[in-house]
């Protein structure tokens, strides 16, 4: 759910239509793989597993990027290139798209690694897609299935020709079917029960093993001896977790670590002015919201299922507060769903509401939700959903794995709304699994708010899927569930005209902004940190690109 | 009441207390509200799954034909099975524990070896300037709290002089080939300092107070006096005479502190970031793994139990008129 | 987790009180007497008026943004500013509040608790004694720190948890305390010519001993007061305070996750704790005085280790 990509602020590149591409070289140097010894990597975000069926930090997606082959990724520029694909081509139709594979790889325990597991891959993904594969469904959305008539070559069969294949290829991953074949028991339910990192090393595909993992520790990569792509500079990168980053910021400053992902902003200054060390701020396409549960069958509080109320709350935010206090001014008001990484696709028309806690008061007094004594009351109400008058007063979820510091930002909300008459108080959410199943529990009855994140890819197809539906117990949060935007993000995908699909996709957010079910209050900028003597950092390629461990070099 | 009595009731008060906290830790967890299954929560946990595994760790049986499998389990050395990586409780606890341990003794030791400096000064120069500052010295830093004093220490000396301010060890020793041991010691020694100094700093208080009572009624004796009087040849002796009437005291005083020194170790590796027991303790909290959280707090309370029976019997020694 | 002591140098010690004198004159004449007690008692006046005057005295909101997050020490803003750009001084005053409140409703309710154990554990002797001493026994040795985070897991993280969890750890010392002295108060001779003559056990028990124990029930609670403020600050540290009430711990674990260390922000660092600190100490000398003068045998019994904790010890010296 909460996928990490940092990026540029580019126009996604899709590549439409027919048309072969050759891999570039990505980033990698000179200089002899794997002599700038250890790359020691800080972060606040953990790995929250190794299983990708139930991952859903952005740290494990970064995992899963350097450690599986994929077709296609991400390079330098944002540009989509090959990873395991050499190259491709597809039918005038749209729908039958055949890759080429670097030839004669091997998985890192010696297995042969062929299109047969990708085929493996793709068709079980599709098979359970209702279920324990449910994740990396959408991803797939649309195909009819996969096929491989040789060891190098990779055919894929659409039901209908979409706009957006590579993009959405570029979020599956190839895992090694010798090894999960085995957890297909119980219509294919174990495959969210078996625990890679209960056995290790990994057997990966990718630049990458793992050969340590520790969630909240230090997982050691190791280059992958049978990779077909550029070697890794680094020996072996260190990825280590640190519970605050008092701790994380010190051993930056000690040389205890060379690169820090995610520098928290009251940190900059201090960071700035000290030599050895060179700070980037790059865009982001983290956006972070205000989460309403909308599901219509909600029991309690429902005066928080109409959209007005809701759009009396965001007139009652002051996002720059939040920018200001939560993120020294490295961040900036938005109400999009997609973020600005997504560059076209987003709809310039849903803007955030000004900060006006005088309308957001009009509007819940027209409601008749009066005042007493500082909180308003929402009225009994009688019929199916009866409740009781009741003060309008919620618990809103605070994960404990957030990367800012989610209870400043809960005291602004909390301020904020205290003005409009509006009570909430905080529940620890525990870390990002307890803090979804808060969410979810009850079948989406019953939790009110929360507060979290997204961090979307560069094409939108996957951020526009975590309202649908299909998505319920996956990526939803929020118990959207709305059937006319179910077929809207269905069509999307289909649409291969560019101009045709960003119009839906403008239309789809209008919908959201005016029906609410989430507040978006800011988004984030990245900043970054990382030691002078490395270079070939791209920091907006995480989890994007191989290159993003492989190609960091030590130059100094 | 003879010796030998005296042992016999208090062994057989401390198994019944261990018997208790089996009892009630095994209650506590089960009073859960909703079982420790449905207040469970990850991403796979549909509810068939949640009643399956229900099933497999005999949730669903009657409560005390649960409990009498807990028993036998334990009898076993079996402390249950993780909820959120299904691996043995042990196995979750065990490197957190072998973690703590030598900060603990680190700590206990610095704190044994200030306390006892500080309270033998303060007993020598009894009423002087120097007894006081040393007393309200000793007593001001067991009044603060200890994750204070090791931000405190973060602060204005960890980064000041370059200390590792996170973790056990450097994370990248030993992922090219192994170290040597002198390196290994080495990291080892340089994260554990500082946060075994803090927690040295915060609990030495007492140990000084009671040096230096102990001291004081055998330093205030006649012929103590007279060896002073007759100047630092004797210093040795009053020490040594002094010093072992304090021992067993301080000895006794440090079985009963084990709680506390826990409780320090536990905010100072949040601090630290140091993965003892006191972190594996917050992380299951944090994913709500009720058995690990169960074995961790037997474990804790049982040790506690094992040194509170040590200081009883210390305490035998320290004072045979006891009764039962 | 304080200090039961000698009395620390520089106090003068009041002279001895024989138990059948009136006890609250004691304590009137031991604060006026003692140096320590009083300054101790007149820093916790302070502490404790400035919290009471709260919505007076502090100079801003506690929940405005009145600046820049981390914001220096100005003349407008004495302590500087939070990570959330609120007054740090406003935010202490408050947190008094908060902290001081759970010390003394925790302290309270330990007293409630310990003294209620303690007096029928002391009174009752027997079968009634052996029992309740066993379960102090096993109150004794639970973790406390382990405790306080499986209650708030469990029961979640509010004002009223807290308070209840703090009491129901630290009562025990207070209950061996009192039935000490009621055990000694019950062997009194006037105490046995009142049974002989009818007098039925709760009519004893609220005419003669509870007389003779509050005092030093009083003397226990403030004590326990102190360290229902250290467990505090320990319990917000690991983020199980109550999320909506800002505590002087609360204000500790702010500087953590807000970051003030590598902002060089020690505003928000140092003053939390020096709070914490001087009540602390100023409980301790207060009770700890009280308790010397009180009961002399205390005093004497300077070797018994049992002085030292306040979560004490299986046995009390002097075949208790």
């Amino acid at each position: 759910m909460k996928l990490r990509w940092i990026g540029l602020a580019l126009t996604a590149l899709l590549v439409a239509g027919g048309c072969a591409s050759t891999p570039q070289d990505s980033g990698g140097g000179s200089g002899g793989a794997g002599s700038s010894g250890i790359l020691k990597v800080g972060t606040v975000d953990y790995i929250d597993t190794l299983n990708p069926f139930i991952a859903i930090e952005s740290q494990a997606y970064n995992a899963f990027v350097m450690i599986y082959p994929q077709l296609v990724q991400y390079g330098p520029g944002l540009e989509v290139e090959g990873d395991w694909a050499k190259s491709w081509e597809n039918t005038p139709d749209g729908l039958k798209w055949t890759f080429h594979l670097e030839p004669g790889v091997k998985w890192s325990d010696g297995e042969p690694m062929t299109a047969a597991d990708a085929a493996w891959t793709g068709n079980t993904i599709i098979k359970y897609g209702d279920g324990p594969t449910a994740v990396f469904a959408d991803v797939l959305n649309h195909i009819k299935k996969f096929s491989a008539p040789d060891d190098e070559t990779l055919v894929i069969e659409y039901e209908e020709p979409i706009g957006n294949v590579l993009a959405q290829l570029e979020q599956f991953f190839i895992f090694p079917k010798h090894v999960w074949s085995q957890y297909l028991g119980d219509k294919g339910k174990d495959l969210k029960t078996f625990q890679p990192e209960k056995d290790l090393p990994t057997v990966a595909g990718g630049a990458y093993f793992i050969d340590q993992y520790e969630k909240k520790g230090t997982t050691v990569y190791k280059p992958n001896p049978e990779f077909y792509g550029p070697e890794s500079n680094a020996e072996a990168v260190a990825l280590i977790y640190y519970t605050n980053s008092t701790s994380m910021i010190a051993d930056l400053r000690a040389g205890t670590l060379d690169w820090i992902e995610s520098v928290p902003t009251n940190a900059l200054e201090t960071l700035e002015s000290e030599s050895g060390i060179t700070v980037d701020s790059t865009g982001s396409s983290q956006v972070d919201n205000i989460t309403f549960n909308v599901n219509p069958v909600k029991p309690q509080n429902r005066e928080l299922l109409d959209p007005k109320v809701r759009e009396a709350l965001e007139y009652a935010t002051d996002r720059q507060e939040i920018v200001d206090v939560v993120h020294n001014g490295h961040a900036k008001p938005w109400a999009n769903l997609i973020s600005s990484q997504s560059g076209d696709f987003v709809n310039p028309d849903v803007k955030p509401l000004p900060y006006d806690p005088d309308k957001a008061n009009q509007i819940l007094d027209s409601l008749g939700y009066e005042m007493k004594n500082g909180v308003r009351w929402a009225p009994a109400t009688s019929g199916k959903y009866a409740q009781p008058a009741h003060p309008m007063s919620y618990e809103v979820i605070v994960p404990s794995s957030l990367n800012y510091n989610g209870d400043r930002n809960f005291e602004i909300i909390k301020d904020n709304w205290a003005q409009v008459g509006v009570e909430v108080k905080l529940k620890p959410g525990g870390d990002t699994a307890q803090a979804y199943a808060l969410e979810t529990a009850g079948d989406y009855t019953k939790f009110d708010l929360a507060t979290w994140n997204w961090v979307g890819y560069i094409d939108p197809d996957f951020m526009l899927s975590v309202v649908t539906k299909g998505q319920w117990y996956s990526w939803n949060d929020t118990g959207y569930n709305d059937p006319s935007y179910d077929r809207m993000y269905e069509k999307q995908a289909t649409l291969v005209d560019p101009q045709e699909r960003r119009d839906l996709v403008w239309e789809m957010q209008a919908k959201l902004g005016r029906e609410r079910p989430y507040i978006h209050t800011v988004q984030e900028e990245i900043i970054m940190a990382y030691r002078d003597e490395w270079s070939g950092i791209y920091p907006d390629l995480g989890a994007y690109c191989k290159c993003y461990y492989t190609s960091p070099k030590k130059t100094q | 009441m003879r010796g030998a009595d005296y042992l016999i009731k208090r062994t057989g008060a401390a198994l019944l207390t261990v018997f208790v906290a089996i009892t009630l830790n095994f209650v506590l967890f089960r009073a859960v509200p909703g079982s420790a299954i449905t207040a469970l929560r990850c991403q796979h946990c549909t509810k068939q799954f949640k009643a399956a595994l229900e099933k497999e760790l005999g949730l669903d049986k009657p409560m005390l034909q649960q409990y009498t499998i807990y028993l036998g389990n334990l009898a076993q050395g079996d402390l249950g099975t993780s909820l959120v990586d299904r691996r043995p409780v042990w196995q979750n606890l065990k490197g957190p524990i072998l973690n703590t341990l030598p900060m603990l003794a680190v700590a206990t030791i610095v704190s044994i070896v200030i306390g006892v400096a500080a309270g033998v000064m303060s007993a020598w120069r009894r009423g002087t300037k120097v007894d006081r500052i040393n007393t309200w010295t000793a007593l001001s830093f067991y009044a603060m709290p200890t994750q204070w004093i090791g931000l405190m220490i973060v602060f204005y000396v960890a980064l000041r002089f370059g200390f590792p301010v996170a973790g056990i060890r450097d994370p990248t020793l030993g992922i090219l080939g192994e170290p040597s041991t002198w390196t290994v010691i080495n990291d080892r020694i340089r994260h554990l300092i500082l946060p075994a100094l803090t927690l040295g700093i915060g609990l030495y208080g007492e140990y000084a107070l009671i040096v230096r009572s102990s001291m004081l009624e055998t330093l205030g004796e006649d012929y103590v006096l007279t060896a002073r009087a007759k100047g630092l040849k004797n210093l040795r002796i009053v020490y040594r005479h002094g010093l072992r009437n304090a021992m067993l005291p301080l000895v006794t005083l440090i079985a009963l502190s084990f709680g506390y020194i826990l409780a320090g170790a536990i905010v100072i590796e949040e601090v630290f970031s140091y993965p003892g027991i006191g972190l594996a303790t917050i992380d299951a909290i944090d994913r709500r793994d009720y058995p690990v959280l169960q074995g961790a707090f037997l474990l804790l309370t049982l040790t506690v139990i094992f040194f509170n029976f040590v200081a009883d019997l210390l305490y035998f020694k320290l004072d045979p008129r006891v009764t039962a | 987790m304080t200090m039961e002591a000698v009395p620390p140098p520089g106090g003068t010690v009041a002279a001895p009180v024989h138990s059948n004198q009136s006890r609250r004159g004691a304590l009137r004449r031991l604060l006026a007497g003692d140096r320590q007690a009083l300054v101790g008692t007149v820093v916790l006046a302070l502490f404790v008026a400035v919290a009471v005057a709260a919505p007076v005295l502090s100079p801003y909101s506690p929940t405005a943004k009145v600046g820049d997050v981390y914001g220096r020490p100005s003349p407008a803003h004495w302590l500087g500013l939070d990570d959330g750009g609120i007054d740090m001084l406003t935010l202490l005053i408050w947190g008094a509040r908060v902290s001081l409140l759970v010390g003394f409703a925790a302290s309270l309710m330990a007293m409630l608790i310990g003294g209620t154990v303690g007096i029928l554990s002391g009174y009752m002797g027997g079968k009634t004694d052996t029992v309740l001493m066993r379960v102090t026994d096993y109150f004794l040795v639970i973790p406390d720190v382990p405790l306080m985070i499986v209650v708030a897991a469990i029961w979640g993280q509010s004002l009223f948890n807290i308070v209840v969890i703090i009491a129901v750890i630290y009562w025990t010392s207070t209950a061996r305390l009192i039935r000490s002295q009621v055990k000694s108060v019950r062997e009194q001779v006037y105490v046995k010519r009142a049974r002989s003559l009818g007098a039925s056990n709760a009519r004893l028990i609220i005419k003669h001993v509870l007389p003779q124990v509050t005092p030093l029930l009083v003397a226990n609670t403030v004590l326990t007061v102190a360290t229902a403020i250290f467990a505090e600050t320990y319990i917000a540290f690991l983020g199980l305070g109550d999320p909506s009430q800002v505590s002087w711990g609360k204000l500790i674990q702010n500087s953590l996750t807000g970051g003030a260390i590598f902002s060089d922000a020690w505003w928000a660092i140092v003053p939390p704790g020096i709070c914490v600190t001087l009540v602390i100490l100023a409980c301790t000398m207060v009770g700890q005085s009280m308790e010397d003068a009180m009961n002399p045998r205390l005093k004497v019994g300077h070797l018994s280790v049992h002085r030292f904790r306040l979560r004490s010890f299986p046995r009390e010296p002097g075949g208790v």
